[in-house]
C-alpha cells in the first residue's frame, strides 16, 4: 500500500498560551494528528520572519504561528505587533506564489485545548492535498 | 526641468562659509551615462553640478557611507553633508530619520523637483538611441524629452522614456528639504501599485513560475543590498559578507554563528535571500528603484520590494517615507488592525 | 586548418555537434544577451556582449567540492568524505569574444599552476571555445586592444572566426577545435586566396573601430607600484556601492570562497562548496582576529586595480584585464576603470 503524504508542520507557540493550550490538549488525551513540531516562543511578538522562512527553507509543510488573544498577551503587546508583522509575511508569501494554505495564524489560548487540536486537524486536513513543499525547500 | 541655478549659489555659499563639510550631488559621468554621483568639497568645484533626466541615482546611500565614515574617525568632523535629492531620494532620507539612523543635523538637503519630468530609464533609452551616443537630454515645455546626439535632436515622449519608478511616482519633489529648487507641480500619474497588481492578479503557479524564472538568474552579488539606502545594517542577517568582528568576539562565537541561509546560489537559497531583504524592507521600501537599476541580471526587484509598500497603505493606512515623526510600519500597531487571516 | 563557412550551412554545423552540450548567445525580449544551452531554435552570432561571460560555464558560481557524512554504527561513529569531481560532459561554446577567450587563456594560468586545479580543469579541458572575432566592438566600452588583446586575438580560442559578409573565415587552433570540424566535414569548404586577403582586410579595420583606449598600460603598472598610499584611491573611491558587480561579471576576476554546507547536523551531513566571492566585499579580508587590512572601500578599489594591473603582470606577465568594458556599463556609479588609470598615469605629472 502506498505511503500517504504526511505534511509536517511547524509551529511557533507561545510559552504563555497557546503552548499551554496544547499542553492542555495532551494532558486530557484529546486526540489530533502527530504532524506537529512545536516550538516554544516566550511571545508570538518573538517570531521574527527569518524563521518562518528559515521552517519552509528546511523543508518544513507548513508552519503555524499560534499566540494570546489580542489584550491578553502575557507582555500586553507582543501579539499585537505579531498581528501586524506576520500579516506581511502571509502576503509577501502569497505573493512569491506559495500556497497560501501553507502558512497560518492562530490565537489559541491556554484554556482552548480543544481549539488547538481542531486547528492542527484542519492544517493537516489542508495541507494533504497540496503535497510536499517544494518551492522555498534547501534541496527537494 | 527645473534649474539649479539657485540650488548652485546655496551651495557655494554652503562651502564657503565652511557649514558643510562636503556636497553630495550629480555631475557628468564618462561611461555613456550622463550623470554620475559627485563629491564636491570646494566652492569653484560647484559649477560641476548638473541637473537633468539622468540623474537617477539615489544618493541618499552615501549618508550611510559617511556615518561608517564618522564611527571609524577617532574625532569626526560634525559638520553636517549637503546633499542633492529628487522627490523620491527625499523619502529615503525620512526614512533614515525615523529610524534616528541620522539627525537631521547630519544633512543639508539641497531639494529639486522633477517637476512634470522625471528620469530616464537606461535600457528604453538604448533603444531610443540605437547605438546614437547621446550628449544631453533635456525636457521641454512641451513634456517632451529632447536628446541631442551627434546626428541631430531626437525628440521623445515623456511616458516613452520615464522610469517606471516615475510611473508610479509618489512624490515628484522632496517632501522634506533646506533649499528647494524648481516648482512643487503635480504630475499627472499611472494608477499607483499598478505593477505589483499586474502581478496579483496572476493564478498562484504562474506567479511562482515569475518570480522562479527571475531569481533563478541571481548570483547573489548583493549589489541590490549595497545599492540600498536603507539596507543598512552593519551585519546583514541574511548573509553575513560583512560580520561584525571585533577583538572581543570568541571563536566560538564566530564558529556558531548561524547561518540562515547558504552562499551557493541555488534557487531555493536566492528566494529566502531576497523574500527576507524584502520583508526587511516592509514599510521602509521608498521605490528609489536602485536594487533593479543596479541589478545586472535586471531582476525585477521593485515588484517584489514594492509589494509591502502597498500593503502598508491598504491594509495598515501607512505612507512610507512622508512623515519623519512616524514610528515605523512594524514597531506600531492600531487596536483594530486586520486580523480577518487569524484563526 | 583553415576553411569557409557559409552562414546558411552554419545552424547545420550545430545541429551535427550531438556528442557535444552546446552553448549559443541569445537575445532575451528586453534585448539582453546570453550564453544558454541551444535547443534547436536559431542561432545568432551578431551578438553585442553578454551580460554573464562565458566564465560561469566552466567555472560556475557555485560547485560543490566534496560530501562528507558521519554515521553511527553501535558505538563506533565514522566520518566519510566523498569527493564529488564535476561530471563533465564535451561542451562548446559559440560566439565567444576573443577578450573572453583571453580571459579564458589567463585563468588557465592561474588555476594551472602548483596545485592544479582539478575542479576547473575537468570542465576546461572539455570545453571548446569557438571564438568570434568582433566585427564590429560588441560594446561602446571595449578596449581589448589597450591591453594587449585584439579583436582578432586567438588565444584561448579553439576556433576563431571571422565574419566575411556571407560566410565565416574557421580558423581550427587546436586538437579541440579540429575535431570540431571533422563532425561536420562536409559543410566546410576550401579556403580561397581571396577570403584570405579580406579576412586581413576585415581583421585590419576591426582594430581601428575600438572606440576607447587606454594609453600605455604596461606604464602604468610600474607607476601603480609606487601609487599604494596616494590620495587618489579615497576621491576616486568615494561613489563606489561595494556592489561586487565590477567583479562578478569581469571575464577574468576568478576570487572564490569555500564554505561547508551543512544540511543536518545528527547525524552530521554537508557538503563543502566553493561559490565566486569579490576583492570588494568588506569580509573579503577579514581575519579571526578582527582585524581587516582592507576596511575601506579605497583600499578595496585600489586592491582591484593593482591586482590587474600590477600584481598580475608582475607574477604572470600578462595584464589581467582583457577590455571587454562590462565593469564600466554596470557599475551603477559610472566608476571607470580607463579615466581611474587614466588619472594614475597623470598624477604628479
Amino acid at each position: 500500500m502506498a505511503e500517504e503524504f504526511e505534511p509536517r508542520i511547524v509551529a511557533f507557540l507561545c510559552k504563555w498560551c497557546s503552548s499551554a493550550g496544547s499542553d492542555l490538549a495532551g494532558v486530557s488525551r484529546m486526540e489530533y494528528p502527530p504532524n506537529v513540531v512545536p516550538i516554544q516562543v516566550m511571545c508570538s511578538g518573538s517570531v521574527s520572519p527569518l524563521y518562518i522562512f528559515s521552517a519552509f527553507n528546511k523543508g518544513a509543510d507548513g508552519v503555524l504561528v499560534s499566540g494570546c488573544h489580542p489584550g491578553d498577551c502575557h507582555y500586553i503587546k507582543g501579539n499585537y505587533y505579531a498581528r501586524r508583522r506576520l500579516n506581511l509575511v502571509k502576503k509577501l508569501l502569497e505573493y512569491i506564489g506559495l500556497e497560501p494554505q501553507r502558512f497560518q495564524m492562530s490565537w489559541v489560548s491556554a484554556a482552548e485545548g480543544t481549539k488547538y487540536t481542531q486547528i492542527i486537524k484542519d492544517f493537516v486536513k489542508e495541507l494533504k492535498p497540496l503535497g510536499p513543499q517544494t518551492k522555498l525547500r534547501r534541496n527537494p | 526641468m527645473a534649474k539649479i541655478d539657485d540650488l548652485k549659489e546655496e551651495a557655494r555659499k554652503l562651502l564657503r562659509e565652511g557649514k558643510v563639510k562636503y556636497i553630495i550631488g550629480y555631475g557628468a559621468g564618462s561611461n555613456g551615462w550622463l550623470a554620475a554621483p559627485l563629491f564636491i568639497k570646494k566652492p569653484e568645484d560647484v559649477d560641476k553640478l548638473v541637473w537633468d533626466p539622468t540623474c537617477v541615482h539615489n544618493l541618499v546611500r552615501f549618508l550611510v557611507d559617511e556615518k561608517r565614515r564618522k564611527a571609524r574617525q577617532k574625532q569626526p568632523d560634525r559638520r553636517p553633508v549637503g546633499i542633492m535629492v529628487k522627490g523620491c531620494d527625499s523619502r529615503a532620507i525620512v526614512v533614515l530619520l525615523q529610524e534616528k539612523f541620522i539627525e537631521r543635523s547630519d544633512v543639508y538637503i539641497l531639494g529639486v523637483s522633477c517637476e512634470k519630468a522625471g528620469v530616464v530609464d537606461d535600457a528604453k533609452l538604448a533603444k531610443k538611441l540605437a547605438g546614437k551616443k547621446a550628449k544631453t537630454i533635456e525636457v521641454d515645455d512641451r513634456n517632451l524629452f529632447v536628446i541631442t546626439t551627434d546626428g541631430g535632436k531626437i525628440e521623445v515622449p515623456a511616458e516613452e522614456l520615464l522610469a517606471e519608478k516615475c510611473l508610479e511616482c509618489r512624490a515628484n519633489f522632496p517632501v522634506i528639504y533646506d533649499v528647494l529648487s524648481g516648482e512643487k507641480t503635480k504630475r499627472p500619474l499611472e494608477k499607483p501599485f499598478g505593477s505589483v497588481d499586474k502581478i496579483e492578479s496572476l493564478p498562484v503557479e504562474e506567479r511562482w513560475n515569475f518570480w522562479k524564472e527571475q531569481l533563478d538568474k541571481c548570483i547573489r552579488c548583493y549589489a541590490c543590498r549595497s545599492a540600498c539606502p536603507m539596507c543598512y545594517c552593519d551585519e546583514c542577517v541574511v548573509d553575513s559578507i560583512h560580520l561584525a568582528v571585533s577583538v572581543d568576539t570568541t571563536a566560538d562565537e564566530k564558529a556558531r554563528r548561524i547561518k540562515w541561509i547558504q552562499r551557493s546560489a541555488v534557487p531555493s537559497e536566492n528566494i529566502v535571500y531576497h523574500l527576507v531583504r524584502a520583508i526587511h524592507l516592509g514599510g521602509r521600501c521608498i521605490d528609489c528603484g536602485e536594487c533593479e537599476r543596479a541589478c545586472p541580471l535586471d531582476i525585477p526587484l521593485r515588484f517584489l520590494n514594492k509589494k509591502l509598500e502597498k500593503e502598508a497603505k491598504e491594509l495598515f493606512d501607512y505612507e512610507v517615507g512622508f512623515d519623519p515623526d512616524l514610528p515605523s510600519l512594524i514597531s506600531s500597531f492600531r487596536d483594530d488592525d486586520p486580523q480577518d487571516f487569524i484563526r | 586548418m583553415e576553411k569557409t563557412l557559409t552562414k546558411k550551412a552554419f545552424p547545420q554545423w550545430v545541429k551535427k555537434l550531438t556528442s557535444w552540450k552546446v552553448y549559443v548567445p541569445r537575445k532575451d525580449e528586453e534585448g539582453r544577451w546570453n550564453y544558454v544551452e541551444a535547443d534547436g531554435e536559431d542561432i545568432s552570432l551578431d551578438v553585442l556582449q553578454t551580460t554573464l561571460p562565458p566564465k560561469k560555464i566552466f567555472f560556475p558560481q557555485s560547485e560543490v567540492f566534496l560530501e562528507f557524512a558521519k554515521s553511527l554504527e553501535g558505538d563506533e561513529e565514522t566520518l566519510e568524505v566523498k569527493e564529488v569531481l564535476p561530471a563533465a560532459e564535451p561542451t562548446v561554446i559559440f560566439g565567444v569574444r576573443p577578450c573572453e577567450a583571453r580571459a579564458a587563456w589567463l585563468l588557465d594560468g592561474v588555476f594551472g599552476g602548483e596545485p592544479k586545479d582539478v575542479y576547473y580543469w575537468r570542465r576546461r579541458d572539455q570545453t571548446t571555445l569557438v571564438g568570434l572575432a568582433c566585427t564590429p566592438p560588441p560594446s561602446d566600452n571595449c578596449f581589448c586592444t589597450s591591453v594587449e588583446g585584439s579583436p582578432h586575438a586567438e588565444e584561448g580560442s579553439d576556433i576563431l572566426l571571422t565574419d566575411l559578409g556571407d560566410k565565416y573565415y574557421v580558423r581550427s587552433l587546436s586538437e579541440k577545435g579540429g575535431a570540431l570540424i571533422n563532425a561536420a566535414k562536409g559543410l566546410f569548404e576550401e579556403p580561397k586566396a581571396e577570403d584570405r586577403k579580406k579576412v586581413k582586410a576585415v581583421q585590419a579595420e576591426s582594430e581601428k573601430k575600438i572606440k576607447r583606449e587606454l594609453k600605455g598600460a604596461r606604464a602604468v603598472s610600474e607607476k601603480l607600484q609606487a601609487m599604494f598610499d596616494s590620495p587618489l584611491w579615497d576621491e576616486e573611491a568615494m561613489s563606489c556601492l561595494r556592489c561586487g558587480i565590477c567583479t562578478y561579471l569581469c571575464p577574468s576576476c576568478h576570487c572564490f570562497d569555500i564554505n561547508d554546507e551543512v544540511e543536518d547536523s545528527t547525524p552530521l551531513r554537508g557538503k563543502r562548496v566553493r561559490t565566486w566571492d569579490t576583492c570588494q566585499f568588506p569580509d573579503f579580508t577579514m581575519h579571526s582576529s578582527g582585524h581587516n587590512p582592507r576596511p575601506d572601500k579605497a583600499s578595496r578599489l585600489r586592491q582591484r586595480l593593482l591586482h590587474k594591473f600590477q600584481y598580475f603582470v608582475q607574477v604572470y606577465d600578462k595584464i589581467m584585464c582583457v577590455g571587454c568594458g562590462r565593469c564600466i556599463t554596470l557599475c551603477p556609479v559610472g566608476i571607470d576603470i580607463i579615466k581611474v588609470l587614466d588619472k594614475v598615469k597623470d598624477h604628479g605629472a
